[in-house]
């Protein structure tokens, strides 16, 4: 019940800093593994952007836009993970890409996945890998 | 706006803001489309206003399901946005006299406003934000551009300058429109086209509609305002 309570509170007494200060950016990636001689896929970047979008898509996204708000719960669950690991997170970026990736995995029977976090360095992007996940199953067993 | 009008707008607008939010679930298997069945319903409930009380109780125990569901909220400041105003919805309806009414929907026009004056004064107290680099890396390296074709605004910064002045100014600035009814209205329709910005260009959708439905508090805060004034 407390929990809950912490879990509310900040809707009810919000700080309201939308963009404070621009952190680093998590990006959730991917690949496939085979389970009999360990063969790797090369890392994809989970639901990557469309190099446009068109005016009648934008219009259309106003009112239905499901995927790219899942894409943003995975930015608060790569930031929850690095910061305060715990399994809810963990169990539900990797159900997540299961679900969406199971129509790729023909030959390949387990996923893993990594969170790359981008950053400006002195004028240069930097990337740091914060987490890798251990192996696991499509279906979304653990391995 | 008086009182009455001010609340069954944010009742209506709400509703409709949560069907929205939680059609988009219903696409999602793992999300718990039983639960988001149940809010469309209870929406509807709130939206015939024939057991309003009733609908905004269920709505607000479906919040703390969700806020478990998901350990916090699924789409960060809307969500916050949401449960701000229903539960003071919600507050309204359980209050013992007009005087708590008023003060739980007053609470609600008070975040509201502070919740773009805060947005800009965090950032105008960022360094970054003043030069236009904190937009231009929001461009460059954030999650939030919709397109790869976005991206390439980071290389204009004169552009990213001009509109993260024009954010922070429009942010700090809104409650001043307060002092008179039609400033208000163009101050809400300049923070509509914001939000629509926003949706446009990072994507933000939930935003705008969630947004919306705390205005009626405001517009009736003014009236209370002035009221009180004369």
């Amino acid at each position: 019940m407390l929990k809950i309570l912490a879990l509310l509170l900040p809707g009810l007494i919000p700080s309201w800093k939308f963009f404070k200060s621009i952190e680093p950016s998590p990006r959730v990636q991917w690949r496939l593994i085979s389970a009999t001689n360990r063969n790797e896929d090369t890392w994809r970047e989970f639901r990557p952007r469309p190099q446009q979008v068109s005016a009648l898509e934008t219009l259309r996204r106003l009112f239905w836009n499901p995927d790219w708000n899942e894409s943003l719960y995975l930015v608060s669950l790569a930031e929850r993970l690095t910061q305060k690991p715990t399994d809810h997170s963990h169990v539900e970026i990797s159900q997540r890409i299961a679900r969406r990736v199971s129509t790729d995995s023909i030959g390949f029977s387990h996923i893993q996945f990594r969170l790359v976090f981008v950053r400006r360095e002195k004028g240069e992007l930097v990337e740091d890998i914060t987490f890798l996940s251990e192996p696991y199953r499509l279906d979304g067993a653990a391995s | 706006m008086s009182f009455d009008t001010a609340l069954r707008a944010t009742e209506i607008l709400i509703a409709l803001a949560f069907i929205q939010q939680s059609a988009e679930h219903l696409k999602m298997p793992g999300d718990g489309r039983a639960l988001f069945g149940l809010r469309i319903l209870a929406c509807l409930v709130l939206l015939s206003g024939l057991a309003s009380f009733g609908a905004l109780m269920a709505l607000a125990a479906m919040s703390l399901l969700l806020l478990h569901r998901f350990q916090g909220p699924y789409n960060g400041g809307s969500d916050r946005m949401g449960i701000l105003i229903l539960w003071c919805l919600l507050f309204v309806h359980i209050a013992p006299s007009p005087f708590w009414q008023a003060a739980a929907f007053g609470y609600l026009a008070v975040q509201l406003s502070l919740s773009y004056f805060v947005s800009g004064w965090v950032k105008l107290l960022n360094p970054e934000w003043r030069s236009g680099r904190a937009l231009q890396d929001v461009f460059q390296f954030s999650t939030y551009p919709v397109s790869e074709n976005l991206r390439r605004l980071y290389q204009r910064p004169e552009l990213c300058w001009a509109m993260s002045w024009a954010v922070i100014l429009f942010e700090l600035l809104l409650p001043i429109a307060l002092a008179h009814p039609s400033l208000l209205i163009i101050a809400l329709t300049i923070a509509a086209l914001f939000h629509l910005a926003n949706a446009c260009l990072f994507g933000l959708n939930r935003f705008i509609w969630i947004w919306l439905a705390a205005y009626p508090s405001l517009l009736w805060f003014q009236s209370l305002l002035f009221a009180a004034h004369n």
